[in-house]
């Protein structure tokens, strides 16, 4: 979900850019080289005196030539390389919307993954996901400080490559979703005390502020984004993309490196009717959620700090948190009675639980660095979180991996990475398995663990397109199941594929 | 050979200033800490950064940079107010801001000053409005433009000055060949009938940001001495290269990184220039009477907190404010003692690495001197740190 997440990303000015280069080493032609020398010997103080005439650094291959460039009208294809968004300021209606405090984003991105072995079967699929998203900064609209009014919608296309092909538990994209358009989310926030606290709320997307890891949001992968673990011990995987869910945030900043976030959320966003699928459940029937992190930043700035020195110290953020749903839950072997739910005397309705929950930590470091002004770096990132073995599929789950920043000299904008993500199987999950092997008496896939190792490589074509290669592997695919027929052995897959990702 | 001989007697003149500034430092060695608790510079005076106004005007233009406090109240500005120009346009491309947009402390209100004519035909390669901007107190705004076609420096013009009128009208335009980009912003002694503006150029010879652009060490300092009859537009009497050899780049990214601040000292004998591709600040001695380059001048202070200097003021005490282009920093220098004291955090936006890289630009003091105006470029804010 590592894309949407980019939907939240405000700044648009050129200017922020990191690019910065180094002068290019340029051999001065003899003569110039003697000229030079000859001057030097009069540069008694130093170079520090040096005049434009001596200097052998360059010179103007067209001197004044920018004297005789006279100003020309700009029209739609102005800049169309350089700007930040493919479409510039729409025709004017941006700079309206301006006006009125309203900034409109449009994003498109769209990816083929084709499965070259294992899993259900080997082919490829093109899926896609458009996002529309208008905020409104209050201060501009109504005079209210401090408030954002933001609301989005999808636009999901394509084939799921991970339900059609696969069969892993890893899914193979963040943006794979049933297809359709919804309302995403549509919330409110508004923040006091010069911004050290902030409330939201609506219709959240949990995974846009809740164990999100800056690293991981590289990858492709879904569980990268939304963990494995909330996607599937949630109910409908909880409030968090493609889905949202109505609740409140709070977010506060107690020290200038420790933030903390608070939520209290509907507990299951499809709870009162799972067709809904334009997004408009506004669920508040279902159970709550209840969401707490705690955010430690090292080695980052506070607005304000004076320093004498520069900090060297690489930065990194760390966070754990919780969450509590209280709904009932399943559980995952026994029924009502208190035998298997594979055992033929069985009732087949399920024990239940009251309530699921959850622990996790995340860490987000820089490792290198070598020169602090360069977009150059190299960080890593882990996850790793639990829940109950009883009542959900996944009882653990993990993410470890590494980014390196401007792989390559001028290519600032660009990022490799390689990342593992681990899911364990909760404990009555693998023992029903094997419950429904004892039983049967046949071949059955008793499910464990599984793991994928995911590579990247994301280019930057121009600052309103990126361009993402990327190769999966996925160990023991399915956990050691297939989810189409238990009976049937599932292969390890391996997806490559290619992501194309405009901002209009 | 003039060159030579002012050579040897600038060497002469840092021998006797270093041997001063020894004879001082041990003076002040050997003093008792008496303003020990003392604050010893203006940033950690300051308390808070308030976001005064998004600065983005009805035609959409973006990114601001230059930050003038009008010194006098004329036309539809008044004393006080806070004048702010855009470099970019609505699509968000450098180099073709038109607008200046004011901002009135009594009102907290934000009015458009002046839009100029992005083709304005006087103005070689049209207007992308640059760091360079001042309000005399004759009531007239002069302000620098750094233009560009498409946003990068492959089509740029060697741009003017613009003159306007205090209703925001253009009066007229200075181009000369001693001006290509004035960037950064412009140190001025205003006399009132007679003003001199010092301008930095950092366009000669830098060509497009495609591949490894190399750096031409043929930017400059102009002076710039105007007379202004009454009810008359500035006229230039003359124009006078007052320092040669300072360092320019396309860069992709930010446009064009050359020198860009320029302050003068309290007694006016010393100009300081941010040279943001040597990361250091230089001083150019007797900038109002000098009638020849000092080339790059003296080094006053390099690296340390500097990372890619931009704008700079001077603040009452007589130190040195410039922002930085490569983190939310703004460096505080003692120029006498030639040392940095520190640098404070006003952009941390983590958007960026480091926070607040390329954020930051324009910087201006307040009336008072309590504190002062600087942008939030890449959230197009007027933040006031005081």
């Amino acid at each position: 979900m590592e894309l949407t997440r980019s939907v939240h990303v405000t700044s648009l000015a050129c200017s922020r850019s990191s690019a910065r280069r180094r002068p290019a080493p340029r051999r001065a032609p003899a003569l110039r080289a003697i000229a030079a020398l000859a001057a030097s010997a009069t540069f008694a103080c130093g170079a520090a005196h040096a005049q434009s005439n001596a200097n052998p650094d360059a010179a103007p291959e067209a001197p004044e030539a920018d004297l005789a460039i006279q100003a020309q009208p700009s029209n739609f294809w102005t800049g169309f390389w350089t700007r930040q968004t493919m479409l510039g300021d729409m025709g004017g209606l941006r700079p309206w919307l301006g006006k009125y405090g309203v900034t409109f984003q449009l994003t498109e991105t769209s990816e083929y993954l084709a499965n070259l072995r294992g899993g259900l079967k080997t082919g490829g699929a093109y899926d896609g996901l458009t996002t529309a998203t208008v905020q409104v900064d209050t201060s501009k609209a109504l005079g209210i400080p401090g408030g954002l009014f933001n609301v989005s919608g999808l636009q999901i296309h394509g084939t799921n490559l991970s339900t059609s092909n696969l069969g892993t538990l890893n899914t193979a994209s963040g943006i794979e979703a049933t297809p359709t358009t919804r309302l995403w989310e549509l919330w409110y926030q508004q923040s006091f005390l010069d911004k050290r606290l902030d409330v939201k709320i609506g219709q959240q997307s949990l995974d846009q502020e809740f164990i999100t890891s800056q690293y991981a949001a590289l990858f492709i992968n879904t569980m990268f984004g939304w963990p494995a673990l909330p996607s599937y011990d949630m109910p409908s995987g909880g409030p968090a993309y493609p889905l949202a869910g109505l609740g409140v945030r709070v977010r506060g900043q107690i020290t200038p490196s420790l933030t903390a976030l608070a939520g209290v959320f509907s507990g299951d966003p499809l709870g009162n009717d799972p067709n809904n699928l334009s997004g408009t459940n506004f669920n508040l029937h279902n159970g709550t959620l209840w969401i707490g992190e705690l955010q430690y930043a090292i080695n980052q700035p506070s607005e304000g700090e004076l320093v004498s020195a520069d900090n060297h110290g690489l930065p990194g953020t760390y966070k754990i948190g919780f969450w509590y749903n209280n709904n009932p839950f399943d559980d995952q072997r026994y029924d009502n009675t208190g035998l298997s739910l594979a055992n033929p005397a069985s009732t087949g309705i399920a024990a239940t639980h009251r309530g699921n929950y959850s622990v996790y930590a995340v860490a987000d470091q820089m490792i290198w660095r070598p020169d602090p002004d360069e977009a150059r770096s190299i960080g890593v990132f882990a996850r790793v979180m639990g829940a109950p073995g009883d009542r959900n599929l996944v009882s653990l789950a993990a993410n470890l991996g590494i980014v390196m920043k401007a792989p390559f000299k001028g290519r600032d904008n660009d990022s490799v990475g390689l990342a593992a993500s681990y899911i364990k199987v909760g404990n009555n999950v693998h023992n029903l398995d094997l419950d429904q092997r004892m039983f049967t008496g046949g071949p059955y896939g008793v499910r464990t663990q599984e793991t994928v190792l995911e590579a990247t490589y994301q280019y930057q074509v121009t600052p309103w397109w990126i361009l993402q290669a990327d190769a999966q592997y996925t160990f023991n695919a399915g956990a050691g199941q297939n989810p189409q027929d238990p009976t049937a052995p599932l292969r390890n897959t391996f997806v490559i594929g290619a992501r194309t990702t405009i901002t209009f | 050979m003039k060159h030579a001989t002012r050579t040897l007697l600038q060497c002469t003149v840092h021998a006797a200033r270093s041997a001063l500034a020894l004879a001082a430092a041990a003076v002040l060695a050997g003093a008792p800490l008496a303003a020990h608790a003392d604050p010893q510079g203006l940033l950690e005076t300051v308390k808070h950064h308030t976001t005064l106004i998004n600065t983005v005007p009805d035609n959409g233009d973006q990114n601001p940079y230059a930050i003038f406090v009008a010194p006098v109240s004329s036309g539809t500005v008044k004393e006080g107010d806070v004048l702010v120009d855009n470099f970019n346009n609505a699509a968000n491309l450098q180099g073709t801001g038109s607008t200046i947009v004011d901002y009135h402390p009594d009102t907290k209100q934000m009015t458009l000053f002046a839009s100029i004519p992005r083709d304005l035909k006087e103005c070689p390669g049209g207007v992308g409005l640059s760091t360079a901007m001042t309000m005399l107190k004759s009531g007239w705004v002069i302000v620098g433009s750094t233009p560009s076609n498409d946003g990068t420096t492959g089509t740029k013009g060697a741009g003017c000055l613009i003159v306007l009128d205090s209703n925001g009208k253009i009066a007229k335009t200075i181009s000369s060949p001693n001006i290509n980009d004035p960037w950064g912003n412009m140190a001025v002694l205003d006399n009132g009938d007679h003003a001199t503006l010092f301008v930095s150029n950092a366009g000669f010879g830098v060509g497009g940001a495609d591949g490894d652009p190399p750096v031409f060490k043929q930017a400059t300092v102009l002076r710039l001495d105007l007379d202004i009859p009454s009810g008359q537009a500035p006229a230039v009497k003359s124009e006078t290269v007052v320092a040669s050899g300072f360092g320019a780049q396309a860069d992709k990214g930010v446009f064009l990184v050359g020198p860009t601040g320029l302050a003068l000292s309290a007694d006016n004998k010393l100009l300081y220039v941010s040279d943001a591709i040597g990361n250091r600040i230089n001083v150019i001695e007797d900038p109002l009477t000098r009638d020849t380059s000092a080339g790059v001048g003296r080094q006053l202070t390099a690296d340390g907190l500097l990372h890619r200097p931009l704008a700079m003021i001077a603040t009452p005490q007589g130190h040195l404010l410039v922002t930085n282009a490569l983190n939310g920093q703004v460096v505080e220098i003692d120029p006498v003692a030639g040392k940095q004291l520190y640098a404070r955090w006003i952009d941390t936006d983590k958007a960026q690495t480091p926070p607040g890289n390329g954020d930051l630009f324009g910087i201006a003091l307040t009336p008072s001197g309590d504190g002062f105006y600087y942008v939030e470029d890449d959230v197009n804010t007027l933040v006031l740190a005081q």
